[in-house]
């Protein structure tokens, strides 16, 4: 393991993050210790001086992964939770559009050519992926709720 | 000198903000640290790895926006670039920081007295 690994090692021992979340943090303080230690290369210190340097400069590590932890806890998941509700939002509106209340099917046509479907079907699709960092959960949703949408066209006994 | 660590936090967020408007474009966390110190000569002097929290913590504020650039093979660094509402921010704190500055000058009967 290199002198930045275990740099690493010692942040990512305080982070009980979602995995995407703590890759990266590691990868942004990895860059960063990677050009502190070029700098101090360049200026003609040895790998082990310039990386200990690097790594003094750089501070506590236990404390920054704290600090870091404590930022970003909670937030990760409910960026997630937010994406992931919003093409459910959508898709309950879908229904709206797509069902009458009591159940009985609007022609599957029809909502084809209705504006406002589209409207809410690109909403529900681009918001998260513009505006949450956990865009994938909503990308996964969005597929999941669109299937059942379309299963529940081509077969309305499957309808509750 | 350095600056107290306790004044330093409270005033990370104007600075990063202040340098991210002038500048004009976006930084990264090495980048801005070196550039804070260069201005400061000296005297703002990071443990650098404490502005990673506040960048980020700055970023969920909406004060900040991040974009990872670099291509595959080469350094791959995080871009953080002032938003609307982070220059908005930004002349809120400047005002204030602009009357707090006056107010202690006067107090201690140095610069700023009317």
């Amino acid at each position: 393991m290199s002198g930045i690994d275990e740099v690493l090692a010692r942040i990512g021992s305080q982070l009980k993050l979602d995995g995407e979340t703590e890759h990266e943090i590691l990868a942004e303080i990895r860059s960063h210790l990677e050009e502190a230690v070029a700098q101090a290369r360049a200026e003609g210190l040895d790998e082990a001086e310039a990386l200990s340097r690097a790594a003094a400069r750089f501070g506590a590590e236990e404390q920054v992964g704290k600090d870091l932890q404590a930022t970003h806890a909670g937030w990760g998941t409910a960026d997630a939770v937010l994406a992931a509700a919003l093409p459910v939002v959508c898709a309950l509106v879908l229904r709206w559009l797509a069902f009458a209340p009591d159940g009985t099917a609007v022609g599957w046509q029809q909502v084809l050519s209705r504006p406002a479907f589209w409207g809410v079907a690109l909403a529900g699709l681009l918001l998260p992926v513009v505006k949450f960092r956990r865009w994938r959960y909503a990308v996964a949703g969005w597929a999941v709720l669109w299937a059942l949408t379309v299963l529940f066209a081509v077969s309305p006994a499957l309808r509750w | 000198m350095a600056i107290h660590e306790q004044m330093r936090k409270g005033t990370t967020t104007v600075i990063v903000l202040n340098l991210l408007a002038e500048a004009g474009r976006p930084m990264y966390g090495y980048e801005i640290i070196q550039a804070l110190e260069a201005r400061s000569q000296g005297t703002f002097r990071f443990r650098e790895g404490l502005i990673y929290p506040r960048l980020h913590e700055m970023e969920q504020e909406g004060l900040l926006r991040s974009e990872w650039q670099g291509e595959e093979g080469e350094r791959r660094r995080k871009f953080y670039a002032i938003t609307a509402e982070g220059l908005k921010r930004l002349d809120v704190e400047l005002a204030d920081w602009h009357t707090l500055a006056a107010a202690v000058n006067r107090l201690l009967g140095g610069e700023g007295q009317a």
